[in-house]
């Protein structure tokens, strides 16, 4: 253990992959809903929450990306505390679009599926390392 | 029974649910309560029916093929057993797509919508939306345009079209004729633009004056036609030894009446002329009459019936034609007058609307006695498409001067009034200048030796006029249309003749028509080009 760093590696590796993942997943899943609309009935009533709520999880990441890895790397608890609470929110759209959207195709289930895992998996390092600025 | 009345009490609020179990699914059980022949999946087959079976048209039942995962019914018939039996299944289909469908939210995602159930409160509300031949999916922004139209006014001029019968009234314009002997039949009526003129005869007697309807004034003018009254242009009187007197006030209508033995005013004749616009409606109709007077030995009388149509804001002019001419009718021709730089025809032909002899080209008329100069005047008009040749012989004496003897040939063969003009189709009118075509004019001399040295007499002996006509228009309707037109005189040497003697010298007039239509030429469609074009920056960044 170096004493004199406390930023966790993992954690800032982690970031990095999600950061990747995500624009993967924001591209499947706006094409598939493309792909629904023109297989499916899709009235208009259900395509636009379902859009907009694609956009407001890719503000969210994005912020909580930038937060976390700012507070990783800067030793500070703040902006990592910050990244946990926005997480959170992420956590829920991502079960939306998980199970209340309103055509769940097998994608969307393995896709949402890996992206819960990695929030848990983060939530946990943050945790970590926020015990590890405080003390 | 009480179940059956239980049941009809109850009124349904929808439509049955529709059948979504698999196993209970079956579409080609069309008999009720009786096994269809071949139908794997009908209830009411027996075992032993199912032993006849061949097939199964069957085979599956499933669910939305969509769905991840589904319930499947099976059925097959297992053709080694002995009987054949049917075998029934039920399996989960699983789809293997990624894109499978693994849940919805949406109920009425995979399965039709179920229609509303018409009851005595939404009915009205239902036919406004579905009553009519067309509906949208949107009934709120539905607009309702039919009720905007107007219904269309029965006061409305009616608009014709070449031949339909002219309506009155009550029914329609009629035009007695004969139909099958040459009694007069009142069932004849006039078509729109048809000039027709009809002769019959109709039975009346002095007795029966008063009361056959058809010689009166009355019966002709009484139907009007829709929005427009008959009025009565001219009456002329007829009396019996058949003198003719054209009557001054001519707004009166004269009825038949008795006197001394006589039955006056009945109708000889009548001439409708009718003027129509160009957009087929009749704005005016007149009636000009021509009444006689009967006396106790006539059982019958001849009618004549006539009916014209002129185009508001022309002259009328008998047409030759519409618009090609037509073969046997009179080729129309006209003068330029000085100044003007159209026909002058126009103006001749206010006077007469029959028979205009200033208007016609004309060629001399053979006689009996075929004298030259004793036949002046006598002229046939040139009818369209009859090869005419005419002639008479001169007789030439010493005592005659050559320039009189020309100039008496030249108005022998080519007439008083030779025009300039003649109309390229038979219902040119006068306004338009370039429909009407020149008269060349040529001369030609007998002698092909030509002395032109010697200072001799030439007399015109012979007019050829050649018209040359194409046809134009469709193949299937080719109208005629006069091209060209040529008038040669032909000139020959009067020799001196020794006094006392006399020569006679033949003088023919003659007309033929040429056809120089061209063939027609076959004409067929452009080959299919492939259009295949890209963008207009397709290599944009290298181009």
């Amino acid at each position: 253990n170096n004493s004199y760093q406390l930023s966790s590696v993992p954690l800032q590796i982690l970031f990095y992959v999600n950061g990747i993942y995500y624009i993967f997943y924001f591209l499947a899943t706006l094409a598939m809903i493309v792909y629904k609309s023109q297989v499916f009935s899709y009235p208009d009533d259900f395509l636009a929450p379902d859009l907009a709520l694609l956009l407001i999880m890719a503000i969210l990441e994005v912020l909580r990306l930038y937060f976390g890895s700012k507070g990783n790397l800067t030793e500070e608890e703040a902006p990592l505390g910050l990244s946990l609470v926005i997480t959170v929110g992420s956590v829920i759209l991502s079960v939306y679009f998980l199970v209340w959207q309103t055509y769940v195709l097998k994608a969307d289930v393995i896709i949402n599926a890996v992206l819960l895992f990695t929030y848990g998996l983060e939530s946990v390092l943050k945790v970590v390392a926020i015990a590890a600025f405080v003390s | 029974p009480p179940e059956t009345r239980a049941a009809a009490r109850v009124r349904p609020r929808s439509a049955p649910a529709p059948v979504t179990d698999v196993a209970k699914l079956c579409v080609c059980d069309l008999l009720v309560a009786q096994c269809d022949v071949n139908c794997c999946c009908d209830p009411d087959c027996s075992a032993a029916d199912f032993s006849l079976f061949t097939t199964c048209s069957v085979p599956i039942v499933t669910g939305d093929s969509h769905l991840c995962s589904q319930k499947a019914a099976i059925y097959s018939l297992d053709v080694e057993a002995n009987p054949p039996e049917r075998i029934f299944k039920l399996i989960d289909q699983v789809n293997p797509s990624v894109f499978c469908i693994h849940a919805t939210n949406y109920e009425q995602a995979l399965s039709f919508r179920s229609p509303e159930m018409p009851t005595s409160e939404n009915f009205d509300q239902l036919l406004k939306r579905f009553g009519s031949a067309t509906f949208s999916a949107e009934p709120d922004n539905w607009n309702m345009n039919t009720d905007a139209q107007n219904p269309s006014d029965v006061n409305e001029t009616y608009r014709y079209e070449y031949g339909v019968p002219i309506r009155t009234v009550d029914a329609f314009l009629r035009l007695p004729s004969p139909v099958v002997s040459s009694w007069c039949s009142d069932a004849n009526p006039a078509g729109f633009l048809v000039n027709q003129a009809t002769k019959c005869t109709r039975s009346v007697s002095v007795e029966k004056c008063y009361n056959v309807q058809a010689v009166s004034m009355l019966f002709y003018i009484n139907s009007s036609i829709l929005a427009v009254n008959i009025t009565v242009q001219s009456i002329v009187v007829q009396s019996l030894n058949g003198m003719r007197t054209l009557l001054n006030g001519s707004d009166v209508i004269r009825l038949p009446m008795i006197l001394d033995e006589l039955c006056i005013n009945i109708v000889l004749g009548v001439s409708y002329h009718i003027t129509y616009t160009d957009a087929g409606e009749i704005i005016e109709a007149a009636a000009s009459f021509v009444l006689g007077a009967i006396n106790n030995e006539v059982l019958s009388i001849q009618q004549s019936f006539e009916i014209s149509f002129t185009q508001v804001n022309t002259k009328p002019v008998p047409l030759s034609g519409n618009p090609g001419y037509v073969v046997g009718l009179p080729i129309r021709a006209g003068f330029r007058p000085q100044g003007y730089p159209f026909p002058v025809e126009i103006l001749f032909a206010a006077l007469v609307l029959n028979t205009n002899k200033y208007s016609q080209l004309t060629i001399l008329q053979s006689t009996s006695h075929q004298d030259c100069l004793a036949a002046q005047g006598a002229r046939t008009p040139i009818l369209f498409g009859y090869n005419m040749i005419s002639g008479c012989k001169l007789r030439i004496t010493a005592a005659m001067k050559c320039q009189p003897l020309t100039q008496t040939l030249l108005d022998l063969l080519k007439g008083q009034s030779f025009p300039e003009y003649v109309a390229s189709f038979g219902n040119s009118q006068a306004q338009d200048v370039l429909d009407w075509v020149p008269i060349t004019h040529l001369h030609t001399s007998e002698q092909r030796i030509s002395n032109t040295f010697q200072s001799s007499c030439q007399i015109p002996v012979s007019l050829e006029i050649e018209v040359k006509w194409t046809k134009y228009g469709s193949l299937v309707n080719p109208q005629a249309r006069i091209v060209n037109v040529t008038a040669t005189i032909t000139t020959t040497t009067l020799k001196q003749l020794p006094s006392g003697r006399e020569r006679t010298i033949p003088v023919t007039s003659s007309v033929v028509f040429t056809d120089i239509s061209s063939p027609a030429e076959p004409g067929y469609k452009a080959w299919p080009t492939i259009n295949a074009r890209l963008p207009f920056d397709f290599f944009f960044p290298f181009v």
